[in-house]
């Protein structure tokens, strides 16, 4: 089989942040997120054993096949939603701009 | 504990991201590009419109860099599925390689030239492409099998349901599946249809080796599988009564579809019909945005050409009739109205030769 590929060849990552420091950094974030689920996922394994051996009480272990995935990534990616938790002032914060009132304590 | 289990886990939480991204991140961003329209007053029509509302969104970059980099996570890095096959490669290549050297329904061809815009980018961010490596096909069976992590376990619906709306249209009896990969397209053709002789062809050999086992193993006797260029297939004039793709007509060159279009004519018998499954139908000027995107962020730079091709006209400039594209539902009983989640854009895109 024949191509004319360039081996070697090395191409610049896509960049989508006005920053490129964040792309990057958000690259850092997802690997050790990810090596945690790992961990994660081990710890569970262990834990399922140990109990089966009775080392450890059967509450400790957990009763999920895997370590819940789905959880871990619902609790690492909500910040992005940028979605308050609970009510309150909202937007990008300072106090140089906005004198706040009793009225409008936002 | 193995590296396997560690391979596992990592897979499984890359694809529970993916879920995050298809559901909860997609909703978030449609709401805010919904919102940022209303308080502009603007009704984006073009994709370059949409491009200048919703891309300085922050979800918006959140969205396009996970759809990005939970692909590369997927398929590169330590974790990712082109490492481990390479690592399993003398285990899974053993019996990769003993199916297609016992198998008669595989004709490869180690003369054949790889085109250049196929050896240009690696599609899906697949590294080496899908055809470079001896374990690519097995890389690619495994990264399919949750390319719409939506459909889970019913994947492979997907196939079966084209399948059978194809059938609805006639029972063939000489099938030709252009680009076939692994051969997760063809194999439906080969088990609904017992009493047809099916081709299918493809330029990865990895590929090719691996569909040949997996319908050895399903033992699917009436399927057999070429390397070809589906652009120079070299089959006689009318040798099928149907010709097939699924998700092909959006990884070529337009100049190249013009090319693989003639010879799907030339290959059908009169009355023949041509059916493709592929992405096309985008109504929604957003959903056509992000489509580009995807096409931009996952390496599949043809994407865009087909979706903004006049494909109606193109069809009938090439002679065919009965000329029939409409959305396709991955899914059974799905209304694709009420999708709140991401989803492909599928299209059915079926055409007949003149009797």
């Amino acid at each position: 089989m024949t191509s004319d590929k360039s081996d070697g060849e090395q191409r610049s990552e896509q960049v989508f942040f006005e920053d490129p420091a964040v792309d990057r950094l958000m690259g850092v974030v997802l690997a050790l997120a990810t090596e945690h689920y790992v961990l994660l996922d081990r710890v569970h394994v262990l834990e399922r054993r140990l109990s089966a051996a009775g080392l450890v009480p059967d509450a400790e272990a957990h009763a999920a096949e895997h370590a819940d995935a789905a959880a871990l990534a619902e609790a690492l990616f909500r910040p992005l939603l940028g979605v308050q938790q609970a009510r309150g002032a909202a937007g990008r914060f300072s106090l140089a701009r906005t004198a706040r009132t009793e009225e409008n304590p936002q | 504990m193995t590296a396997e289990t560690s391979f596992d886990s990592a897979q499984r939480f890359i694809l529970a991201a993916k879920g995050f991204w298809t559901t909860q991140l997609y909703t978030n961003l449609r709401e805010q590009y919904g919102e940022r329209c209303a308080a502009q007053g603007v009704e984006p029509t073009t994709v370059p419109q949409v491009a200048a509302v919703a891309e300085d969104l922050t979800v918006y970059r959140y969205f396009a860099w996970l759809e990005r980099h939970l692909q590369i996570a997927k398929y590169s890095g330590r974790y990712g599925l082109a490492h481990y096959y390479r690592e399993h490669a003398d285990e899974v290549l053993k019996d990769l390689d003993g199916a297609a050297g016992q198998s008669s329904n595989l004709e490869l061809d180690p003369a054949l030239r790889m085109p250049s815009y196929y050896v240009a980018t690696d599609i899906h961010q697949h590294p080496g492409g899908v055809w470079s490596e001896p374990t690519a096909g097995l890389v690619y069976q495994h990264g399919a099998r949750s390319t719409t992590p939506l459909l889970g376990a019913s994947h492979g619906d997907l196939h079966a349901r084209f399948t059978d709306k194809i059938l609805e249209g006639g029972r063939p009896a000489r099938v030709l599946d252009l680009a076939c990969g692994f051969g997760k397209s063809t194999m439906p053709f080969a088990s609904k249809l017992p009493e047809a002789s099916i081709r299918g062809i493809d330029l990865a050999a990895p590929c090719l080796k691996l569909a040949a086992s997996n319908a050895t193993k399903a033992g699917l006797t009436n399927v057999s599988f070429a390397q070809r260029d589906a652009s120079n297939p070299g089959f006689a004039d009318a040798s099928f009564d149907l010709v097939t793709s699924t998700m092909f007509l959006h990884e070529i060159p337009l100049k190249v579809l013009d090319r693989v279009l003639d010879e799907c004519f030339r290959l059908l018998e009169p009355g023949g019909r041509m059916v493709h499954l592929d992405f096309w139908h985008m109504p929604d000027p957003f959903t056509r945005f992000l489509h580009y995107g995807h096409g931009r962020r996952n390496n599949e730079p043809y994407m865009q050409p087909l979706a903004e091709l006049d494909l109606p006209k193109t069809l009938a400039a090439k002679g065919f009739v009965d000329i029939r594209i409409e959305p396709f539902s991955e899914t059974a009983d799905v209304d694709l109205a009420a999708v709140k989640a991401w989803r492909f854009p599928w299209t059915y895109i079926s055409a007949r030769k003149p009797a």
